[in-house]
């Protein structure tokens, strides 16, 4: 186990070395200087002053020194100064991160919730009616494009009935646990019925199968009443495909609130990372895209460590 | 609990989270905006929005007022040739140059009760001019070459110009915060890393307006409440916020649910368009105003393009240009036509240029006259047998801008010129493609000048962006006229006003009759906000309203 | 569940495909969701291709601008009424489609080709390339997909030695849609085929055809490739409608196709300004998106059902 462990963990590592280096080198590819950028907004910027900005910014370098440059620096720690905050990366990284996690930890619990529920009453009765409606509203989920949905549902409960706010993360002089609870209700509802539909129809699958194995219809034939046999057997079989399935889906997302955060003028990694990239903000972009990737891993990594203790026929390698 | 209960209980606990904030509604002004500044620093990068905000909280020595005249804000009186706190100068090396005085009012305090004095004038040119600072525009500060503190109060700058630009001034830094950081800093660009303006916003000295920082979230919100210190008129509100939207339908959404008052119309909030369209749709809740501003929309020629070479061609595409419908239908007349780049309200202005109405048939008679006749498609032809065809880009994802392309594009089929559209995004647009001439044929955005600015930036020789300078200069069209430099020259060092009309006049004409530019039309502000908002005076250029703010006040 | 509806076990070579296809359509139709689906995607289909005649024929254009015609409701003229232009919405909804499905057709192709051939080749030879095969695959997997596909949308191709003329066209957007998709969308296929590949592998008639010393070419073309193509079919189906999405996405954050081109992702960009003006400019795309989608989503459940009849009821 402990070999196994370390493995990944060196899997890990190397994976986000060689990403750094191609983010890196795509990011040098993206057009405009940020200083260039700058200058068409000044009036009276001089050459010499852009020459000097460039040489403060490290921007007159060739790409793989700076590279070589910023990987020294991260290794010991230091991620760089985000040039449109005006902070240091992780400064301005670990409020976003936390707002993320606020939002994805509560939509995610929702639609594990949820989907589980609905999952469960469709593969009871697979092909009625209730199982035909909860199929649709499945579909829907996974087929509306999520900006869409969040314009929809700020139009109608912010706009239209005025209930709740339509963006932001507080509202000034508040800030309290039910102003911030309120804040995040429209932006956690979009993200949980967007993934409610995929999660949903996984559940509902991984049940039917299980529902159908022969161990199932055993301890159904002899006797065991309904309840019991869903809920112990099947319930703890269903879930190995869906665990993977969801710690797979967690660090996606990560990614998809990016939307979301934008729509709803969250603070998040998704719309940091988004803002940095197209303000060549090199430094913010590379660290915040790094450390998405380090999620994803780590939800990888859980979700193959879950599969393996929840099926025991699994041996890790 | 019974149902009824339960109901009531949630609707109970529905009204108190609805309570709000702990401030009255019209103690509190919510500003929504849709850009958010990378830094509070005066001097590290220039962002309207940052302009914006500082208006509130910081003051420049001088600004132009919302009746486009130049004033004083921290000085006492305005230097001038006349009054004597300007002079004309003999330098050693025998050119002539300017001795400046500008005094400061005596009660004006930074937020931490520290009296604001002319040692935080040297200071500031002083660090303004060490190239290991960072500052991103030291051309204001870099006009003087010495600055003597005769006292508390009064500095003496020495100009190496005679510049017509002498009493315009910008912001003081507080040498009693910022001198320390200064000291500190070895390498070039620490200084910008650890200014207190980013390490700590909310540092009460580091502001000498009617408000202070007293809130700062990255990337969300600016919260300004009264500077204790302030001798000027009394703010009127005890808390201002800014809050940053970035999609503009959210925007709306946020200004017609309340949660926010109002939206900044100094094109940092809704385009003009997405205004009057809430003005039909909602015209008694807010109030809606619209000012024209220096933001001039126009569509840079490309002198390398062969077709564009012949005056004839270009005149041509003005005159095929419908516009006056444009604006009209787009705009609801709220963005009047152009001529030059100068603006119908600045002093400087004149309207003996030659004009383009819509005029297709002169259109073509001018494109027959250079050589192009209809061809079989629609699209003309030369001799030769080209094309009048040509690239035309702009800032893709301006749904604004497309719609222009759209219609202009459909006016100059109508004339037998193609205009192929090949748009990028900003980045590429402004970073590479303007500045390297490396657009095929137009290309259409917008720029701001100041509102006596010297149009050498723009139209100067000297200011033409090449490889050999480093792609400096502002000079995107390469215009290179000798009576022009000639005249930008003179304009510069022109004192008397009467003089500097002439001299404008002139460049106006030569700007019209070579037509190196199809101008559109001037941009104007639109603001909307609440009907209890009083005192609110937008400006129009970019010494914004802002620089007003503590007459704003709610009733 | 009744286990007369139970099909055969597949087997190998072709002589048994008529009946089978035959059973799988059989058990198609009887997925009410699947038929709909197929009769809905085939009249969009239909929709956008006619965007050219139908333009002729109405004498209206998607291009055509008119500021005297801004936001009309529907009229005899303007089936749908016109956008913030005065452009004919009906029309450019047709167009639109015809971008947007191609993308989602082109972009899945593509990587889907991609995948299979990663998938098979991992499969088929195991081992050591197996192994370097998957660490790939599974290094990809772990991209934040989103953010991946803002940076490779947002790259600058004269960096890459395009010219400036061919790296800014229309048809250069265009593609580079299709290619960034297809570069980041083709793991979940490859994982599918290699998993198929490896069962299919060990079966005696490939055993057979490998002692008989056929190459290993020949081996994948001819029997694995047919065996696997069910689960293929269902996986390129349901890409599609993941891509079809991508693109609106793309679009929303200003990297997808750019205007004037019309797609439905950029059309409900544009709309997005003007929903308290015109919601219905914003409905429409969103609504054809949708449906479009859960379509053929709908298909691929369909199909899933009808070849592989113990994934579910």
């Amino acid at each position: 186990m402990t070999a196994y462990l370390v493995w990944r963990l060196i899997q890990t590592a190397v994976v986000l070395l060689v990403m750094s280096f191609v983010i890196y080198g795509l990011i040098g590819l993206m057009p405009g200087d940020p200083v260039d950028i700058m200058a068409a907004s000044i009036p009276g910027m001089t050459p010499e002053v852009m020459a000097n900005l460039k040489a403060i910014y490290g921007l007159d370098q060739p790409l793989m020194t700076r590279y070589a440059r910023w990987l020294m620096a991260a290794l010991g720690g230091d991620f760089g100064y985000s040039r449109t905050h005006s902070l240091p990366v992780l400064q301005v990284l670990a409020p976003a991160l936390l707002q993320t996690c606020k939002l994805m930890v509560a939509s995610f619990v929702l639609s594990v919730i949820l989907s589980m529920a609905l999952g469960l009453i469709s593969a009871l009765r697979p092909g009625g009616w209730v199982d035909s409606i909860i199929s649709l509203f499945a579909f829907a989920g996974i087929s509306v494009p999520v900006f869409w949905l969040a314009l929809i549902l700020i139009l109608a409960f912010a706009v239209g009935l005025q209930w709740l706010p339509a963006s932001g993360m507080g509202r000034v002089g508040d800030y309290g646990f039910w102003d911030q609870t309120r804040h995040l209700v429209l932006p956690v509802l979009t993200l949980t019925l967007a993934n409610t539909g995929q999660f949903t129809r996984y559940v509902r699958a991984a049940m039917i199968e299980t529902l159908q194995m022969d161990f199932v219809r055993t301890a159904r034939a002899k006797g065991a009443a309904p309840s019991r046999v869903v809920f112990v057997h099947a319930l703890r079989n269903a879930m190995v495909p869906v665990v993977t399935i969801m710690a797979l889906s967690f660090g996606t997302l990560f990614s998809g609130a990016l939307v979301t955060e934008t729509m709803f003028a969250q603070m998040g990694m998704g719309k940091m990372i988004y803002d940095s990239i197209l303000s060549n903000d090199f430094n913010l972009a590379l660290t915040g895209l790094l450390f998405a990737t380090l999620v994803t891993l780590i939800a990888n990594f859980a979700a193959d460590i879950a599969y393996a203790l929840l099926d025991p026929r699994i041996t890790l390698q | 609990m019974s149902l009824k209960k339960s109901l009531a209980a949630l609707g109970a606990a529905g009204l108190l989270m609805a309570a709000g904030p702990a401030f009255a509604a019209k103690d509190q002004l919510t500003i929504g905006v849709a850009q958010f500044p990378s830094t509070l620093h005066p001097n590290i990068d220039a962002e309207v929005i940052k302009s914006y905000t500082l208006g509130f909280v910081i003051r420049q020595i001088t600004a132009f007022d919302k009746n486009w005249k130049n004033g004083c804000l921290l000085c006492t009186e305005l230097p001038s040739v006349q009054n004597g706190l300007a002079k004309i100068i003999d330098l050693p090396d025998g050119k002539k140059g300017m001795q400046v005085t500008i005094k400061l009012k005596p009660d004006l305090k930074w937020g931490d009760g520290e009296k604001v004095t002319a040692k935080d004038l040297e200071f500031t040119w002083r660090i303004a001019r060490d190239p290991k600072t960072g500052f991103s525009n030291t051309h204001p500060w870099s006009r003087a070459i010495k600055v003597d503190v005769v006292d508390d109060s009064t500095a003496v700058l020495t100009l190496d110009k005679v510049i017509a630009s002498y009493n315009e001034w910008d912001q003081v830094l507080p040498a009693h915060i910022e001198g320390p950081v200064y000291e500190k800093a070895k390498e070039a660009g620490d200084y910008v890393k650890q200014t207190t303006y980013a390490r700590s916003p909310t540092t009460a000295g580091l502001y000498n307006g009617p408000y202070l920082v007293s809130g700062y979230q990255s990337g969300s919100q600016i919260v300004l409440e009264p500077n204790p210190h302030w001798p000027g008129t009394k703010p009127g509100f005890k808390r201002i916020v800014i809050k940053l939207i970035e999609n503009t339908a959210a925007l709306q959404a946020n200004l017609l649910s309340g949660d926010v008052d109002m939206v900044a119309g100094e094109g940092v909030g809704l385009t003009i368009d997405q205004v009057l369209e809430l003005r039909k749709q909602h015209p008694d809740r807010f109030t809606y105003l619209f000012k024209p501003s220096l933001n001039y929309e126009h569509i840079d020629l490309q002198i390398g393009n062969p077709i564009l070479k012949d005056v004839r061609v270009r005149q041509a595409l003005i005159y095929a240009a419908d516009r006056k419908t444009l604006t009209e239908r787009l705009f609801q007349g709220m963005q009047p036509v152009a001529d030059t780049w100068v603006n119908p309200l600045s002093t400087n202005f004149t309207k003996d240029t030659i004009h383009y109405p819509y005029d297709p048939a002169k259109a073509k008679a001018l494109l027959a006259e250079a050589g192009w006749k209809p061809g079989p498609d629609g699209v003309c032809r030369n001799d030769k047998g080209e094309r009048l065809s040509v690239e035309f880009g702009t800032t893709a994802g301006n749904r604004l801008r497309e719609l222009q392309q759209s219609v202009l594009q459909n006016n100059w089929k109508a004339s037998c010129i193609e205009a192929r559209i090949k748009n990028e995004p900003a980045r590429t647009f402004f970073g590479e493609t303007l500045k390297k001439r490396a657009y095929g044929g137009l290309a259409m955005y917008a720029w701001s000048s100041a509102v006596t600015e010297s149009p050498r930036r723009t139209l100067g020789s000297d200011n033409i962006p090449t490889e050999a300078n480093g792609w400096g200069g502002a000079n995107y069209i390469a215009f290179s006229n000798k009576r022009m430099d000639e005249l930008i020259d003179k304009s510069e060092a022109a004192l008397d006003p009467e003089e500097q009309k002439k001299l404008w006049h002139d460049m106006q004409q030569i700007y019209a009759s070579e037509a190196p530019v199809i101008p559109l039309f001037f941009r104007a502000e639109a603001h909307v906000f609440p009907k209890w908002l009083k005192g609110y005076e937008p400006t129009g250029h970019g010494d914004w309203g802002s620089f007003e703010s503590e007459n704003w006040r709610s009733e | 569940m009744s286990l007369a509806e139970k099909a055969p076990p597949l087997a190998g070579g072709r002589a048994a495909s008529d009946s089978i296809w035959a059973l799988r359509w059989k058990r198609f139709r009887q997925h009410r969701g699947g038929v709909a689906s197929l009769v809905v995607l085939a009249l969009l289909a239909a929709f956008c291709l006619a965007a050219g005649p139908l333009e002729t024929l109405r004498g209206v254009d998607a291009v055509q601008t008119d500021l005297f015609k801004r936001y009309e409701p529907p009229s005899a003229e303007h089936w749908l009424g016109t956008d913030d232009a005065g452009r004919d919405e009906l029309a450019r909804l047709m167009r639109g489609g015809q971008i947007s499905l191609l993308v989602g057709l082109l972009a899945t192709v593509i990587g889907g080709v991609f995948g299979v051939t990663l998938g098979l080749l991992a499969g088929y030879f195991g081992g050591r390339l197996d192994s370097a095969l998957m660490r790939f695959t599974d290094g990809m997997i772990a991209l934040p997909l989103l953010p991946l596909l803002i940076v490779l949308g947002a790259i600058d191709l004269t960096k890459l030695g395009f010219s400036p003329d061919t790296a800014h066209s229309p048809s250069m957007s265009f593609w580079r849609i299709i290619v960034i998709i297809a570069l980041v969308d083709w793991t979940a296929i490859a994982r599918l085929v290699r998993a198929s590949t490896l069962s299919v592998k060990e079966r005696e008639f490939v055993l057979a055809s490998r002692a008989g010393g056929a190459g290993h070419l020949h081996i994948m073309a001819a029997h694995i490739l047919p065996n696997i193509i069910t689960p293929i079919i269902v996986a390129f189906t349901l890409t599609v409608g993941r891509v079809i999405l991508f693109e609106s996405v793309l679009s929303f954050l200003g990297f997808g196709v750019t205007p004037p081109t019309p797609s439905w992702g950029n059309m409900l960009n544009n709309a997005q300004e003007l929903v308290t003006v015109a919601p219905a400019l914003a409905i429409y795309p969103g609504l054809l998106i949708f449906i479009t989608v859960i379509a053929v989503n709908f298909l691929g459940d369909a199909m899933q059902h009808a070849f592989d009849p113990r994934s579910e009821e």
